[in-house]
């Protein structure tokens, strides 16, 4: 596998002497589907600003495809990684959609035609053909996010990296985003890297999970990552609902170790599971019940800290 | 949220819209020049009559152009009441003892009447043109990309600006808070300015790093495709010459 992102012993505060990140080392490899998790004021976006050069002379090194990013000409930076930031008002900054996705393109220094190719491309991407014309402050906040996500795409960039993409959508434009972002990792080949909390969509966006919390707290797989009850309770972060609710069944007594981690997974499992038991599964309720449920309520449920009674 | 769009009507088709946009921006900034320096009130009738005749064959929606025009009236109409007192001359009327002088009549006439057809074009040519594009032509006219930049964003942002101060007038008022003109509502409002200020400067920057991560490199960055056929250059070049005939109709006519 080849490295898209490594990054060694990173470290960066902000001028007024907060410290944002602290010795983060991490490789990422190309292809992958990156889920970066942490609690507000992690250091998430600020991590980002690194991934493609926006904050200059970091206190480490960051390497894209071998490469070390200050050696990088800016060109040739906003090809590899493309960053989609959290708000996309930030993002949007001309008066058309036009203009905003052209942006990049443009100073690529493409031609003419080469620039509006990509633009209808990137349009079509996003599910957003002929909305060229239209001003920003026109468009809804799932359409304007996706036109963030167009004005990056234009630049062709082989990582992607994503911050908080589901904040603020509404379900269906949030399903969306999701299948949208799936679909350019797996049919485009591009390395998705994302921050998020939504934790229930972590499953479905990430093979593998890093904690950041100033520093690399953790890294894993979903499942890893949202057994570890105590590593959650630290960092302030919650498992996907569809994990937590199989915790309990294990308690009454459900068969399988191989937990669910969201709701089309749950589907497959609980069918395989009970195909494998010719028919049918047994749970049960004895004494222990009671306290095996409020232990994983417990451990769980640390935000609110009432338990099972 | 209704934003008060001045080129709400700039998808509509008339002559006036097909104009390029260069040609439009040239040929009635010097119409606009030429008719704020008319000096006779019979000059300045028929130019109101031709900005008018301009509008109406524009297209654009009367009730639209009036409503911004009223402004600009109201703004100029003391002027009819305070120059005729003011101004020495002929007495016309004396009502209780203060006189109106002609003179005083026909010179504040003759400023509003120009100001109406002035601003009247000035609408006419920012309203039949999408203002990306209208702000697109200043730079392509060699307007300086600092200055087009600054009005690009300015026009991106006073909406984005606009709901954010929207957003925290609606929360202030569900607090209970009503705008009354006394220490305490003025010192609230002042704080809301200024967290308003606060939150954009905090926005330039990361509008700055999303820039950056565009590759901005200082430059305005956008594709101009303008194209100037013979029939603008027709309408621009009768427009210029309407422009130099009210000044110099006499050296014709004679
Ligand atoms: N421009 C800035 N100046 C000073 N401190 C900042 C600035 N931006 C962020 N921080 C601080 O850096 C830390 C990390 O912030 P951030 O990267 O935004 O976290 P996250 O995106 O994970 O919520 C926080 O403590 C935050 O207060
Ligand atoms: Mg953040």
């Amino acid at each position: 596998m080849k490295e898209a992102i490594k990054v060694e012993n990173l470290d960066y505060s902000y001028p007024d002497g907060t410290t944002a990140l602290e010795d983060i080392s991490l490789t990422i490899y190309e292809g992958e589907k990156v889920v970066i998790v942490g609690p507000n004021g992690a250091g998430k976006t600020t991590f980002f600003l690194h991934l493609n050069g926006t904050i200059k002379n970091p206190g480490g090194d960051v390497t894209v495809f071998g490469r070390s990013i200050t050696s990088m000409k800016l060109k040739e930076r906003i090809h590899e990684v493309g960053v989609v930031f959290q708000d996309p008002d930030d993002q949007l900054f001309m008066p058309t959609v036009f203009d905003d996705v052209s942006f990049g393109p443009i100073n690529m220094g493409l031609d003419e035609d080469d620039v509006k190719r990509r633009v209808i491309k990137a349009l079509s991407k996003v599910g957003l053909e002929g909305f060229e014309e239209k001003v920003p402050h026109n468009l809804s906040y799932g359409q304007k996010k996706r036109v963030a996500l167009a004005s990056v795409l234009s630049m062709e960039p082989k990582v992607l990296v994503l911050d908080e993409p589901t904040a603020n959508l509404d379900p269906k434009s949030r399903v969306d985003f999701i299948d949208l972002i799936n679909h350019l990792n797996e049919n485009d080949g591009i390395t998705t890297i994302i921050a998020m909390h939504d934790v229930n969509a972590i499953p479905e966006l990430a093979n593998r999970v890093y904690v950041l919390n100033r520093n690399i707290v953790a890294e894993g797989s979903p499942r890893d990552i949202f057994s570890d009850w105590e590593l959650l309770n630290k960092n302030n972060l919650e498992a996907p609902d569809v994990f937590k609710l199989f915790k309990v069944l294990n308690c009454f007594g459900y068969p399988s170790d191989n937990l669910p981690l969201c709701f089309n997974e749950a589907i497959q499992v609980l069918t395989s599971s009970i195909e494998g038991k010719e028919g049918h599964i047994h749970l049960h309720l004895h004494e222990h019940t009671h306290k095996e449920i409020n232990d994983v309520i417990n451990s769980y449920n640390h935000h609110r800290n009432n338990g099972y009674k | 949220m209704e934003y008060p769009e001045i080129d709400a009507f700039a998808s509509l088709d008339s002559f006036i819209h097909r104009l390029d946009p260069r040609a439009k921006i040239v040929s009635f900034t010097v119409l606009i020049f030429s008719f704020a320096f008319v000096n006779d009130i019979k000059i300045a009738l028929l130019i109101l009559m031709f900005s008018a005749l301009v509008l109406v064959s524009s297209r654009i929606p009367l009730t639209f152009a009036v409503k911004r025009i009223r402004l600009v009236f109201f703004f100029l109409f003391p002027l009819l009441i305070i120059m005729p007192v003011t101004v020495d001359g002929n007495e016309f009327v004396s009502i209780s003892g203060i006189s109106l002088s002609i003179e005083g009549l026909l010179y504040s006439s003759l400023i509003v009447i120009r100001a109406m057809a002035a601003v009247t074009l000035a609408l006419i040519m920012l309203a039949t043109t999408r203002f990306d594009v209208t702000m697109k032509a200043l730079y392509a006219l060699g307007v300086p990309g600092i200055l087009v930049q600054m009005l690009m964003f300015t026009y991106r942002y006073i909406f984005v600006i606009s709901d954010e101060f929207s957003r925290m007038w609606k929360a202030m008022e569900c607090k209970g808070f009503r705008l009354k003109a006394n220490y305490y509502g003025l010192s609230i409002l002042g704080n809301t300015l200024g967290m308003l200020i606060i939150k954009s400067y905090d926005r330039t920057s990361r509008v700055y790093q999303s820039m950056l991560s565009k590759g901005y490199g200082g430059r305005p960055v956008t594709m101009i495709q303008f194209k100037m056929s013979a029939k603008d250059y027709v309408l621009s070049i009768c427009m210029t010459l309407i422009a130099i005939f009210v000044h110099t109709y006499q050296l014709v006519l004679l």
